[in-house]
């Protein structure tokens, strides 16, 4: 008989009677979601000015050129960070914890409007914002995961304060930091899910392992950046494998509907991090592939992560319930798809990188439509006459 | 896994209250799904105890994070659940509880069979 907990200390109880958003909360949404909109936005326009996707019509204004420019720290710090920060935000329940992503969104906003500084000044200070946060969950629960989000969290700042130290202007050395910063994140979450499982021996070791390589790996690239990117390149590879045995995706995919998507959008993410620590790998020895190390990473994981979580988390962060369909696997086949085109089918043919670029873009706008019509489903089942609750 | 009031698990919660409202209580908070691991609350064991007056409820449940961010939308589901089943005019509250801390093995032992424990 499993045990049941009978003693419980009122002073660790929280009552809530049904969660209603404060009148700060009111405002404070439309907002936070028009930040990370925009960061996201502006990071897609800039990425597809690089990769070559758009050259005419919206290249000679100035924030597009920015947005060019800025087009990693808008997708990481930016959309990433203050997306995340938004997450820990909801989930500690304190009103100054929305002080970080409202501080790297507004960064994003400088950024684009030129005023390099100020966003780098202003994503360090997120990010000091942000580890504070994650401490207060590790005080709240001391436990492998909550600690590695506390790594991730540092890794955010290691990330932007070298992209401070460089006026903003140069994203090359806070790169691994700012990569790091998601996929320890991720990492964390899907750890704190293994503990529904059995949990082999060798589990944490493995990932402790996982996370020092990365970690060394970061901080040596400036200095060694052959050792550096092999140790970077070896521990993205040891990751994707350690997740793909560790997770317990491999059980929720046999569970039908969202759960079942869910489980999919991760362990296809798991195999780009594979490639895409194998393109890290190869870079360090001078073979080609940073279009594949980079968008490996942050479009086959970490994008594919975000749509598989979205479901989840925009219904708990932005109060927008959705309505689960199969449509869902459109823009996920769509990521994929276009990734494999890019990334595969882009060696030596330029053409083809930038068409699966711009497929790449859509897989997303795609996702935000889905959403959208999803979240209109959702409303509609649920003013439907007869029906009293959510569907 | 999905969670329907036929399969629903036999309460491993503490439960003070009416009888005759037991067995409703439990279906309801069945129905609630942890979407970050698509089971059941009651099969997770998140669920401490609840207890029912004539004119209250308290249930008392816990997160397996610190860091969960689906907290509030579990708590609102829990309130969608349990207003369909208690009788008009009781109050509910929630209180979300981190001692004792979750661990597996408050798990449902048909959460651990799919989990292949």
């Amino acid at each position: 008989m499993r045990p049941v907990p009978h003693t419980l200390a009122p002073a660790h109880a929280v009552t809530r009677r049904r969660p209603s958003p404060s009148p700060l909360a009111r405002l404070g949404t439309p907002l936070l979601a028009l930040l990370v909109g925009g960061s996201l936005a502006a990071a897609v326009v800039g990425g597809l000015l690089r990769a070559g996707a758009v050259t005419t019509g919206l290249g000679d204004r100035a924030v597009v050129g920015h947005a060019a420019l800025a087009h990693a720290a808008l997708m990481l710090p930016g959309f990433l960070g203050t997306a995340i920060a938004i997450e820990r935000a909801v989930a500690i329940r304190r009103r100054w914890a929305f002080a970080t992503p409202l501080a790297s969104g507004l960064a994003g906003v400088c950024l684009l409007a030129g005023a390099a500084t100020t966003g780098a000044a202003l994503f360090v200070l997120a990010a000091l914002a942000f580890v504070v946060v994650n401490a207060v969950v590790v005080a709240r629960q001391r436990a492998a995961h909550t600690m590695l989000l506390l790594v991730g969290a540092l890794a955010l700042l290691a990330g932007s304060s070298l992209f401070a130290a460089g006026g903003g202007l140069a994203a090359a050395s806070a790169l691994p930091w700012w990569f790091a910063f998601p996929v320890l994140t991720i990492a964390a979450e899907r750890l704190e899910m293994t503990r529904l499982a059995r949990r082999h021996p060798a589990s944490l070791p493995t990932l402790a392992a996982c996370v020092a390589a990365l970690g060394i790996g970061a901080a040596l690239g400036p200095f060694a950046p052959v050792a550096g990117g092999a140790a970077y390149g070896l521990a993205l590879m040891a990751l994707a494998a350690w997740l793909g045995v560790f997770d317990i995706a491999r059980r929720t995919v046999r569970a039908p509907g969202l759960p079942r998507y869910m489980a999919l959008c991760l362990l296809a993410g798991y195999a780009w991090l594979g490639v895409a620590g194998l393109a890290w790998f190869g870079m360090a020895f001078g073979c080609p592939g940073r279009d594949m190390a980079l968008h490996a990473l942050g479009l086959g994981f970490i994008v594919s992560m975000v749509m598989g979580h979205a479901p989840v988390i925009l219904p708990a962060v932005a109060h927008v319930k959705l309505h689960f369909s199969g449509w869902f696997y459109l823009p996920l086949t769509l990521l994929h798809g276009s990734l494999a085109w890019r990334l595969f089918g882009g060696i030596g043919r330029p053409e083809w990188r930038s068409a699966g670029a711009a497929l790449n873009a859509m897989a997303i706008a795609v996702f935000a439509a889905t959403a959208a019509a999803a979240a209109l489903a959702w409303r509609r089942r649920a003013s439907a006459p007869g029906r009293d609750a959510a569907p | 896994m999905p969670a329907s009031p036929e399969t629903a698990a036999p309460a491993a919660f503490a439960y003070e209250g009416p009888a005759e409202l037991r067995d409703a209580v439990t279906a309801a908070l069945t129905r609630v799904v942890d979407p970050e691991v698509a089971m059941s609350i009651v099969d997770v064991g998140l669920v401490y105890g609840v207890t029912l007056t004539a004119d209250s409820a308290t249930v008392r449940v816990t997160m397996t994070s610190a860091a969960c961010p689906v907290a509030d939308l579990i708590v609102d589901d829990i309130h969608d659940e349990l207003e369909r089943v208690l009788p008009a005019g009781c109050e509910l509250e929630v209180e979300l509880c981190w001692e004792p801390p979750w661990t597996p093995a408050m798990m449902s032992a048909r959460a651990r069979r799919f989990m292949q424990w």
